[in-house]
């Protein structure tokens, strides 16, 4: 034991003085209070054999002074803050890494493993001593800090319970990476890993990590690994049916035995599916749902095992959401072209108005406008231009008139190419263009670019160099996919529409119109702001469900999408006992026990308020006075 | 208008007036002219009254004979004991006198101990009782004492110099230590004419109760012992060391009170109000114990009627 506070002598100096007033007080209050008495020969009668009861009253009243000067001695060594001897060396600094990973909300150990490495981190906390420091980290797709590094037990405590389980892989090399850069100057250092150690493959992580020193200490959690998912699940709408669409989904079974699995697929919280699966052991089955209707908007598949065989019920569930189906305006300026109508009728989500060249147009605003041949000023009628062969004053200049020319370079990713060959289209007659900077090419021939797409005056473009009547493409199915994605891709009804995004990593949502930041509703009902970067809100998401886009002045809706784990090595949770870092097992954590605590000034002052409770009732109560 | 105006204050709350009328209303004092204090003893008195006297005078009571005398008045001759006896006899009556009525009130500071109470006490009876002596023709005298007689309200008689009583009890304050054996021996030093002596006091005497009653036997008065208690002072209100000291000697004495203790102290206080009373039963000293919480009309009516002290 030792005094971390006033140095001894100082506290001799302090005990003397007090003890000295103590005295002097008591001496003071042994003058008793005076009280009249009618008659004192009464008292006479009976104190004549009260007189041995006068020392036990004096020895008394000894013992209260003792009682006094023990309470000053009590209060002199709090003010020494005496310590044991093993808290008063130089304190460790500890990174408590607290694994909160979507296979930490396993059940395998009651109530979930995260619970369980929580309460191991509470210890660790109750059990450090005066001198030592730690943080909190949560270790998710990102290593998160919960607190300060910071000695003080209630704020490491507070964020231990802040710690949440997100529907991410925990990144166990950030997180090591982020505990050496925050122990970087500081003595005993020791990065703390609290989690069911499954972190893929860390054979290699020891190369890529260097602690620097920082001891590595590892508390497993976690007691089996049994666990089905659903490792895949996605859905689209058919490009010509848009009211009909078709899923996608795989399930894994990660077990070694099989699994009778009772899948459950649910459209707009409807139930349109169940069926009953048997899967072998590490089986992944795939599934196709093909030409389903009844959901407008979202889905929902679950699947539900026997007790026993899944432990990870976060996996169970897959969301996503269909494309929004809207009817887009379209506006048709040509002389007549059958085959443009024809394309055009393939959608019936088409509100289509045909008028000629020169005619008087329609007073109403388009989404797209599809100009054939010809290329009037529309203002702010359309909001996008489809061009075919456009004349030379049209958006693009003419580079050379071409002949007998086909498609020998094309943007096979962009959506209005999608699901498009254009190798061996024959064009007989046509043009190439002098796109401008800002312009891009979607497809070209050896003599130039001959499909271009851009903006004018803050309307996009998509310009084809040949009226598609000289050429066979009006022949091919690739026609009408060139129309309709075309329009799909201008009023961003894309077919190729992300039905789920992948938690732990960065989302970019298109976001319309020119927001600088957006809200976000989160599934669990939070609300927050999201930064919008050319066109595009920025997040990394960490948690399953469906997720709500808001903004502008109005705070309008701007769209929904859905996210999910769909990590099948997250889902294999099977806990490891042992950390190996560089051939390295890591070391198990030493804590001290709780009884006994290092501020054992608090005690002192706790045991001087009692004792003075004790004697204040005492007093009031006239029991030793 | 009752015996307690004697105590109002000029200025006293309307509430007080109420409750102490309520205590010695005119009712009650019309119950105490009926009354008259009992003297086992026959003193003689000075003017006529209502008492048997020894003298033989004009009164209607028949006591004796003597032979004619020259002089005497024709109309007292009793002329049927002249027929039978020949010889001329005068008819005597005896002579009714007053009653010298002594009260000797206590006026020690130990009987404005604590609230006061004891000393209203006194002063209650001795005008009630002064009263009922007045009313029967008696000669009433009070006098304060403490360790001599601190004041003296003159010998008066007849029920309408009550307020005399009054005026006297009211300007009658408390202080000072008690030595009645000194006062007595002043008293009786100061009254030739021998009669009852009253005396009310919480017999509170560092020297000793029994000189001062012994003081008023010894001198042939007949002395009457109103011992006013105050329960209250038999378990006081203590706990813990304390210093106590004497309100009239300021005698110190320091103690650690104790619920036991306590109880001590209450069977001292009993054993003390017992010594007095067998002291005064011994010696044929009427004793009446005062309690202040007694009700006072029932301690007047009832206890003194009953102990004789009252008929």
């Amino acid at each position: 034991m030792g005094l971390s506070g006033l140095p001894l002598g100082s506290l001799l100096g302090i005990f003397g003085a007090a003890s000295a007033l103590v005295v002097v007080l008591y001496i003071l209050k042994l003058r008793r209070r005076a009280v009249p008495v009618p008659f004192s020969r009464i008292w006479d009668s009976i104190l004549r054999d009260k007189q041995a009861s006068e020392l036990f009253s004096k020895l008394r009243r000894l013992l209260s002074l003792l009682l006094q000067l023990a309470l000053l001695a009590l209060l002199v060594t709090a003010l020494g803050d005496p310590k044991p001897k093993e808290d008063l060396r130089e304190g460790r600094h500890l990174v408590l890494l607290i694994d909160a990973s979507a296979s930490m909300k396993a059940v395998d150990v009651k109530p979930s493993r995260l619970a369980a490495a929580k309460a191991e981190a509470e210890k660790i906390v109750r059990g450090l001593g005066a001198a030592d420091r730690a943080i909190v980290v949560q270790l998710g797709s990102v290593p998160t800090p919960r607190s300060s590094m910071s000695g003080d037990q209630s704020e490491l405590l507070q964020a231990i319970t802040a710690v949440s389980a997100s529907d991410t892989r925990a990144e166990l090399e950030a997180g090591l990476a982020f505990g050496r850069d925050s122990l970087r100057g500081l003595a005993h250092g020791e990065l703390v890993v609290i989690g069911d150690g499954a972190y893929g493959d860390t054979s290699t992580l020891g190369e890529r990590v260097s602690l620097e020193g920082a001891v590595l200490r590892f508390v497993p959690i976690g007691k089996s690994g049994r666990n089905l998912s659903i490792s895949e699940f996605s859905v689209r709408r058919y490009p010509l049916d848009k009211s009909r669409y078709e899923v996608m989904l795989e399930i894994a079974n990660l077990n070694d035995v099989p699994a009778d699995v009772e899948l459950e697929l649910a459209g707009d919280g409807v139930v349109v599916d169940v069926t009953r699966l048997k899967l072998g052991p590490n089986e992944r089955l795939p599934r196709y749902y093909q030409d389903l209707a009844g959901a407008s908007r979202s889905l929902t598949a679950r699947i539900k095992a026997a007790p026993g065989l899944d432990d990870l019920p976060a996996d169970d569930v897959a969301y996503a959401l269909l494309p929004e189906r809207r009817r887009a305006r379209v506006l048709v300026v040509s002389a007549g072209n059958t085959y443009l109508e024809a394309a055009l009728l393939l959608d019936e989500y088409l509100d289509v108005s045909q008028v000629a060249p020169g005619a008087p147009l329609p007073d109403a605003r388009f989404d797209v406008a599809i100009l054939d041949g010809v290329a009037p000023s529309l203002g702010e009628r359309a909001g996008s231009l489809l061009y075919l062969d456009p004349p030379a004053d049209g958006p693009l200049t003419h580079a050379a008139p071409l002949e007998d020319f086909g498609f020998d370079t094309w943007e096979r990713k962009s959506a209005v190419l999608r699901f498009m060959s254009m190798g061996d289209i024959q064009v007989a007659k046509g043009h190439s263009f002098k796109p401008q900077a800002a312009d891009k090419v979607l497809g070209a021939s050896d003599h130039g670019p001959i499909l271009v797409s851009g903006a004018r005056d803050g309307h996009r473009f998509v310009a084809l160099g040949f009226d598609p009547r000289n050429s066979d493409l009006v022949l091919r199915i690739a026609w009408p996919l060139f129309v309709l994605n075309t329009i799909n891709a201008f009023v961003e009804e894309d077919t190729g529409y992300v039905s789920s995004y992948r938690t732990g990593e960065v989302w970019r949502i298109a976001v319309p119109g020119s927001l600088a930041s957006v809200s976000l509703l989160q599934p669990g009902g939070a609300k927050i702001a999201v930064p919008v970067s050319d066109g595009r809100a920025v997040y990394r998401g960490e948690h399953a469900g469906f997720y709500k886009l808001s903004g502008g002045p109005d705070d309008a809706p701007l769209g929904e999408f859905a996210a999910n784990l769909s990590d099948l090595e997250e889902s294999r949770i099977a806990p490891r006992k042992e950390l190996v870092l560089a051939g390295k097992p890591a070391s198990a954590v030493a804590i001290a026990p709780v009884s006994f605590k290092s501020d054992l000034w608090i005690y002192l002052l706790l045991a001087v308020i009692g004792i003075s409770l004790v004697e204040w009732i005492t007093y009031h109560r006239r029991v030793t006075v | 208008m009752g015996l307690l105006e004697l105590f109002r204050p000029k200025s006293a709350p309307r509430r007080a007036e109420v409750r102490r009328a309520a205590l010695f209303d005119d009712d009650f004092q019309k119950k105490l002219e009926s009354l008259a204090i009992v003297s086992r003893r026959i003193f003689a008195g000075r003017m006529r009254a209502d008492r048997r006297s020894k003298k033989k005078g004009s009164g209607v009571e028949f006591a004796d004979h003597r032979d004619y005398a020259p002089g005497d008045d024709f109309r007292s001759v009793d002329w049927n004991a002249y027929q039978r006896f020949g010889r001329l006899l005068v008819r005597l009556y005896e002579e009714e006198e007053d009653l010298s009525i002594y009260f000797i009130v206590d006026s020690s500071s130990s009987m404005a101990f604590g609230d006061g109470k004891k000393f209203d006490q006194a002063r209650r009876l001795a005008a009630a009782l002064a009263y009922v002596g007045l009313a029967n023709l008696d000669r009433v005298t009070i006098v304060g004492a403490t360790d001599e007689v601190v004041s003296r309200m003159p010998t008066t008689r007849g029920k309408g110099r009550i307020f005399k009583v009054f005026e006297f009890l009211s300007e009658l304050t408390p202080g000072g230590a008690t030595d009645l054996g000194d006062a007595m021996k002043t008293f009786v030093a100061q009254h030739k004419r021998r009669g009852l002596a009253v005396l009310v006091s919480d017999l509170y005497d560092p020297a000793g109760f029994e000189r001062g009653i012994n003081t008023l036997r010894f001198n042939r008065f007949e002395p009457f012992v109103l011992h006013v208690v105050d329960h209250k002072e038999a378990r006081p209100e203590l706990k813990g060391d304390v210093r106590l000291y004497d309100c009239e000697t300021g005698e110190e004495r320091e103690v650690t009170v104790t619920d036991s203790l306590l109880d001590d102290m209450a069977r001292a206080f009993d054993d003390y109000q017992k010594s007095i009373e067998r002291f005064c039963t011994s010696r044929q000293v009427p004793y009446f114990a005062a309690d202040v919480g007694m009700p006072f009309d029932e301690l007047v009516l009832r206890v003194f009627r009953r102990g004789g002290f009252l008929r």
